[in-house]
């Protein structure tokens, strides 16, 4: 059995193959970034779009994702056999269109797709939006991402 | 022909013996403490009675959570230390942990994850109530929050065989999951807590929260605050991801719960923001 690691929320975590990266996804959205020759991944479970002052870094998209790619890189990964996955940014599914913290999985997904760009990771699969709570496992193995959502089951191969 | 599943249904909330039981002394000491010429010294002798409760109780007290620093050893001391009402909430912790604390199949969550989100549901409503200086009910909503999801613990069966049937009435007529679980099995999650609460002889205001939890406005006037509290908190947690399960985000944020309540949009983001606090303060209750 692989190594299952729990990724918690607005945490970060890397880790080499054989291991699993699990994440459990509301209006948050998990990261999976993958480097295919080294088989080494890591994921952050961003909780929301911008730093603010005095905030803690891994929360946030655009200070988390820099944070992710350069624990990878440490780790001996290339920046060239990297590819991101994305899963989550669910909205509740009856809100007042004023509040805006109904908008936070939209922004969330807008600001990882915008940090990702920044660092020149191309995105392979997203797996975003709707109201469905999502379960994410990020396969070391061969980059591979699950997620289960609404009771069902996909497999995205693409790295 | 096969039995419907709102016959099964309704035969097992409405038998007693198959609803989940927690010891008796909890029932007790929640009414005596909702009682404001409570007798102290009645409180911590209802219980002693039960040996385990009083064991785990007094670890509890000692927990990063409710310690206040000085050790505690005996009831008179933790009762003197925290106050009542801190003492009944720990007594909740541990008296409901085993019935909360598994896999609820249906919902797909997995052995932990709805012990997690009703703890961080009760802490982050008792932390509204305290940031809006409502301290009077800020027990009641940690009770509360506790206990509101109780009624997936019976109703997860019959969502795992009905949940396509919910799911496509949810897609179809634009109505929140609980409402569709009530369409199509005759009772939501709620109505099932309730039935449960009921059994346990819990107060009404307990009772309006688990019924109410995810449609406050439709809660009696006179609870309808209280019920507010635990809603946004239970809102936000499921936003963070704590607890989310198979009926995902299928519900409603209800903005005049937020208003009633009175949280600013800020508050609001700034809840949301300090789920990971949350998170450890539940780490503490261990």
């Amino acid at each position: 059995m692989d190594t299952l690691i729990n990724v918690g929320v607005a945490r970060i975590e890397v880790a080499t193959n054989p291991a699993i990266l699990r994440t459990i996804l509301g209006s948050c959205v998990g990261v999976c970034v993958y480097d295919r020759m080294k088989k080494i991944g890591g994921l952050a479970h961003i909780l929301l779009p911008n730093w603010v002052k005095d905030g803690v870094k891994e929360k946030y998209a655009d200070t988390a994702i820099p944070m992710l790619i350069n624990q990878l890189l440490k780790m001996g990964c290339s920046r060239e056999f990297m590819s991101a996955k994305i899963a989550g940014g669910a909205s509740m599914f009856r809100f007042q269109a004023n509040l805006a913290l109904g908008q936070i999985g939209e922004r969330n997904v807008e600001a990882v797709r915008k940090a990702l760009a920044a660092k020149n990771i191309p995105i392979v699969v997203e797996d975003v939006g709707g109201s469905v709570g999502r379960v994410l496992d990020f396969h070391l193995e061969d980059g591979r991402m699950k997620v289960k959502a609404a009771g069902q089951e996909k497999m995205y191969y693409k790295v | 022909m096969q039995i419907s599943v709102k016959e099964r249904l309704e035969s097992i909330i409405n038998n007693l013996d198959q609803l989940p039981s927690i010891p008796e002394v909890v029932g007790k000491v929640i009414n005596m403490v909702n009682d404001p010429n409570v007798d102290f010294r009645m409180v911590a002798q209802e219980i002693s009675r039960d040996q385990a409760i009083t064991t785990n109780l007094l670890k509890l007290c000692n927990s990063a959570y409710f310690s206040k620093g000085k050790e505690i050893t005996t009831l008179d001391r933790a009762i003197v230390t925290l106050g009542i009402k801190e003492v009944k909430d720990a007594v909740m912790v541990v008296a409901t942990k085993a019935v909360l604390n598994r896999a609820i199949l249906g919902y797909d969550l997995a052995r932990g994850m709805l012990w997690e989100h009703d703890l961080a549901v009760a802490v982050m409503s008792k932390n509204i109530a305290m940031m809006k200086k409502d301290r009077a009910i800020a027990d009641l909503v940690f009770t509360g929050g506790i206990i509101h999801d109780v009624g997936k613990t019976v109703l997860a069966l019959f969502v795992q065989s009905a949940f396509k049937e919910i799911l496509a009435k949810v897609e179809s007529s634009g109505v929140s999951f609980q409402q569709a679980e009530r369409e199509v099995m005759g009772y939501d999650h709620q109505e099932v807590g309730e039935r449960i609460l009921a059994k346990w002889k819990f107060p009404q205001v307990l009772k309006d929260i688990v019924r109410y939890h995810h449609e406050p406005d439709n809660a009696p006037e006179e609870q309808r605050k209280i019920v507010s509290y635990v809603h946004v908190a239970n809102s936000v947690c499921l936003m963070a991801g704590v607890g989310i399960g198979s009926d995902g985000l299928y519900h409603e944020l209800s903005e005049k719960a937020i208003k009633r309540i009175g949280i600013t949009d800020e508050e609001l983001n700034q809840l949301y923001s300090d789920i990971p606090d949350v998170l450890r303060q539940v780490k503490g209750l261990s």
